[in-house]
């Protein structure tokens, strides 16, 4: 089992089965990395001993996966990092979950993020902040930034995410590897821990897009449980695995290269640009005006939501308690105690926002404009047939430099949020380095449900770009 | 101001008569153990999502056609968000803004029209249990289908508001959409009454008025704030605008919180379901299976059996009621024999059974035979009513019982002369005391050719045999 961690899951994948490996030998690899390599990063909540490794024959079967703090595996702890959940025991499977069982992927283990995944950077988390792999003293982005850490450095093939604002994508780009947001409604969101229910979306996060499409086939489809999820065509997306760029039209927003932009991400967007036409696509500019708006819009909609689903966390049902002799005390004291600041900011933004007084200057006034931000996107795609962003407007920023200022943080997901306003299909993917070797992600974003054309470009930027096999330094030897 | 008149408006939650929960799979049963009835999706754990019930809308959709309401073609859920331990997700899905159907009304029996402001589907909440150290919580209840019916503020009396509710129930219990039993919770009302003064077209200071739990409570409840309120007005004090609750122990109302402490519940489109539309072929599926209704079925019971209007209510107060009486007349075309046998005798006996109607057996058809047998005398009233006994819960073949007790009325002459010839034999005093003209005594013989006749004999036809046989005396 030489160097099995620099394998592509696809590829570990071909190795079982050639009966080169077996299941256990590559989960109990896999294991042992996370043991030995996570110390550093943090990206690891729980490591499962064992899975439960079906007798399927699927593609992935036997492949390990991490997934997010914030999505119910049965019978596991589920913490969304909070204090507040923090002896709660799933007792049941999302969705997802059931799916991935079912396509016999080995569930490895759970990672960190932020508290309710509220947060760019994976420090508020109770515990502990999730580091940078490429560099230990920057952050690893976030709420995903477990996923996103523990796949750049190769503790595992691939991971699962969720996004309410940017959560798989920001850290996707901040740790050099594959985001995808699926359009709303693709993926089920029956056992994810919702935020910002009408924005949050489950992803995969990998190293290349050969991945990423097998892991859409498997989790993306109609969920009975889930009222908002669509009823779709099943499509394979691993057709769409096509190096052809052909007459494909990319929409380039000039909103998104405005101030704020770092010239290291610009400069890679512009190669991003070139690698495109190179290989046969029409680059369009386009405007999509109500861009600015969105950043406190999503801030509205995002916090107003997050702030009643919230609500349950009371210490009446499940998680931690405070004692008191009163039910208001219990309350006050269990959830003043237990939720860290930044789900705290958070709370009393949205519960202010919905309050009588206030409601239609705020969340009313805040869902127009996400109407607005929508039209921006519609009419953007009678012309083009998908849009290249920045993922981010800097690559990752060191641990601690944005934590005391909530505005900064914000403004970090500035270029991901509108995709989650809008329900639309985005992917990050890692398209160079700046001086300091920190990865530099491009951002492409589809109309509703055309995931496909985004694979498409990925794949087909992947086979003629190397940024996606490079790992950092520290994680590149076995163990 | 001197001549006050009251109004008051209603809000009815009904339970609706779903086999599941409103956003769940779980039952609805009401006897099972507290917190057997739940899932991860009724008590509100992480991650979990609400899928809509469609049954809950037919039955909703039933109920806003039978109060003749407007449907919204579109409609959506919002959530009312406020912290209550019987609230797992400490935000209940209902209907704010839109709700399902607007403008209907009742009529009252007498003639007045109360309006219905809206029609509105929601999940009901859990059921607080305070034990000697602890407060448990049972979660059955959560998550049930709720419907809430306001009426706007025409009600004028409290014995308007029990009439207004009595219809309701009615109603709600005709179209099979509740089962209306306040004792299990399953219909609950809250009050809103001022006062003003007669003419005023303004409303007075509203109160509501909380925790009524009969429909004799509301009227009690009502009655009461009526009177504080007139006092208060008289005595020149202003009526706060506050929640008072009914503590029936002390008959009286005490305040529970005041306005300034009412909750902003921060209603929002709850963003887990989607918007949806209430759809034309629905309504008229649900309007085609709509039963009569209790003011069709008065009209049409008025022309078709010629009852006075006090026997029609009451046999309108039950729909059982009303069909068993239908198919009894079926049977046996004497509505009012039937009428008088079915609430007399036989609601007595029903009334004497464990399980009431439910436990009844006796089919209408059987039932009528009896009265039929009563009204052409081959039964005489005792009789009849043993077999009715007999019969009620085992709905056993009425011939086969009277031939086993021996109940047949013995009307043949031939049959009770041998009887009559006793009777005068044993007692020749009373017969010297009718032949000499005390006719009274004739009751006296009679009661005993019955006594020996096992109570078979037809009261009539003895007394006139006997009248024949004394006549020959003397």
């Amino acid at each position: 089992m030489k160097d099995n961690f620099s394998l592509f899951g696809y590829e570990i994948a071909e190795k079982i089965k050639t009966a080169e490996v077996t299941k256990s030998e590559v989960f109990s690899w896999f294991k042992q990395r996370v043991e030995k390599l996570d110390k550093p990063l943090n990206s690891f909540v729980s490591l499962f001993d064992s899975a439960d490794i079906s007798e399927q024959k699927s593609l992935f079967s036997g492949l390990p996966i991490a997934i997010k703090d914030n999505i119910c595996i049965k019978g596991k702890k589920i913490t969304c990092a909070s204090k507040i959940l923090s002896n709660h025991i799933a007792a049941y499977d999302a969705t997802v979950i059931s799916r991935l069982k079912t396509a016999g992927l080995a569930i490895i283990g759970t990672t960190n993020m932020d508290e309710f995944a509220f947060g760019s950077s994976t420090e508020n988390s109770c515990y502990g902040l999730t580091k940078n792999p490429w560099n230990i003293n920057c952050v690893a982005g976030g709420s995903s930034g477990g996923s996103t850490a523990a796949v750049a450095a190769r503790l595992v093939p691939f991971a699962l995410g969720s996004d309410t604002g940017g959560s798989i994508r920001q850290p996707a780009s901040f740790c050099g590897v594959v985001g995808f947001k699926p359009t709303y409604g693709r993926v089920s969101r029956f056992g994810l821990v919702a935020f910002g229910s009408s924005l949050d979306q489950i992803g995969p996060i990998t190293t290349n897009f050969i991945d990423s499409a097998n892991l859409l086939n498997i989790i993306c489809g109609f969920d009975p449980f889930d009222s908002t999820s669509v009823k779709t065509i099943d499509e394979d997306f691993t057709d769409s695995l096509i190096e052809d760029c052909k007459n494909i039209k990319i929409g380039v927003p000039k909103e998104y290269f405005q101030e704020g932009l770092s010239p290291v991400c610009r400069e890679a967007i512009s190669a991003v640009i070139e690698t495109f036409k190179a290989k046969g696509a029409i680059i369009v500019d386009i405007s999509l005006p109500y861009t600015s708006y969105a950043v406190a819009t999503y801030y509205i909609v995002a916090s107003s939501e997050a702030s009643s689903n919230l609500q349950r966390f009371d210490g009446v049902k499940y998680g931690a308690r405070c004692e008191a002799s009163t039910v208001e005390d219990m309350y006050s004291l269990t959830r003043g105690n237990n939720f860290g600041s930044e789900a705290k900011r958070r709370i009393f933004l949205g519960t202010y926002s919905l309050s009588s007084g206030y409601y239609d200057a705020y969340y009313v006034r805040a869902l127009k404009v996400r109407r607005l931000i929508k039209n921006d996107f519609d009419k953007a795609f009678r012309e083009v047939d998908v849009i290249l962003t920045p993922t981010a407007p800097s690559t990752a920023f060191r641990v601690g430099e944005k934590i005391s200022d909530p505005l900064s943080m914000y403004l970090s997901d500035v270029y991901t949020i509108s995709a989650n306003l809008a329900g639309l299909p985005a992917v990050s993917f890692p398209c160079g380095f700046d001086k300091d070797n920190l990865p530099i992600g491009a951002q492409l974003i589809g109309k509703e449900f055309d995931e496909k054309s985004l694979i498409r470009l990925g794949y087909s930027y992947q086979q003629n770009t190397d940024f996606h096999k490079k790992i950092p330094k520290l994680f590149g030897a076995k163990v | 101001m001197s001549d006050f008149e009251t109004v008051i408006g209603l809000e009815v939650h009904v339970q609706l008569k779903t086999d599941s929960k409103i956003f769940c799979s779980c039952s609805t049963a009401f006897e099972n153990p507290p917190n057997s009835n739940i899932c991860p999706i009724c008590c509100g754990y992480p991650g979990v999502l609400p899928v809509f019930n469609k049954k809950a809308l037919e039955l909703a959709v039933r109920v806003s056609l039978a109060l003749d309401c407007a449907i919204n073609e579109y409609i959506y859920f919002e959530r009312k968000n406020y912290f209550y331990p019987d609230l797992p997700k400490n935000y209940q899905i209902s209907q704010y803004k839109q709700p399902l159907a607007e403008n209907g009304f009742i009529e009252l029996i007498n003639g007045s029209k109360i309006g219905v402001e809206r029609v509105h589907l929601e999940e009901d909440a859990g059921k607080l249990i305070h034990a000697a150290t602890a407060s448990l919580v049972d979660y059955n209840r959560t998550g049930i289908p709720l419907l809430e019916i306001v009426s706007r503020p025409d009600i004028r009396s409290a014995l308007e508001a029990v009439e207004y509710l009595t219809s309701l129930k009615q109603i709600l219990q005709y179209i099979g959409a509740s089962d209306c039993d306040m004792e299990k919770g399953s219909l609950r009302c809250d009050a809103n009454i001022s006062l003003r003064e007669k003419g005023d077209k303004n409303l007075g200071t509203k109160v509501e008025i909380k925790n009524m739990n009969s429909f004799k409570g509301i009227r009690d409840a009502l009655l009461f704030e009526e009177k504080r309120q007139k006092k208060s007005i008289l005595e020149g004090k202003k009526i706060l605008q506050e929640t008072r609750l009914w503590d029936v122990d002390n008959s009286k109302t005490i305040v529970m919180r005041s306005k300034e402490e009412a909750h902003d519940y921060r209603y929002f489109p709850e963003p887990d379901l989607l918007d949806f539309a209430v759809t034309e072929d629905l309504i008229n599926l649900e309007r085609s299976g709509l039963p009569e209704l209790p003011k069709d079925k008065k009209e049409r019971f008025i022309k078709q059996y010629c009852l006075a209007d006090g026997d029609i209510k009451v046999l309108l107060s039950a729909l059982w009621l009303a069909d068993f009486f239908e198919e009894a007349v079926a049977n046996f075309n004497q509505p009012k024999q039937i009428f008088n046998w079915l609430t007399g005798p036989f609601l007595e006996q029903v009334n004497g059974l464990d399980g009431g109607f439910k436990t009844v057996g006796l089919c209408p058809a059987k039932f009528a035979k009896i009265v039929e047998y009563f009204c052409s005398d081959k039964l005489n009233n005792l009789a009849a009513k043993k077999v009715l006994a007999k019969a009620i819960v085992s709905n056993r073949d009425i011939d086969e019982i009277i031939a086993e007790e021996g109940l047949a009325q013995m009307s043949d002459s031939d049959d009770l002369t041998e009887f009559i010839h006793l009777v005068i034999e044993e007692f020749p005093k009373p017969v010297e005391e009718y032949i000499l003209g005390k006719e009274t005594t004739i009751q006296f013989l009679v009661g005993q050719v019955m006594k020996r006749t096992k109570g078979k004999a037809n009261p009539k036809i003895v007394k006139s045999l006997l009248i024949d046989a004394l006549s020959k005396l003397k």
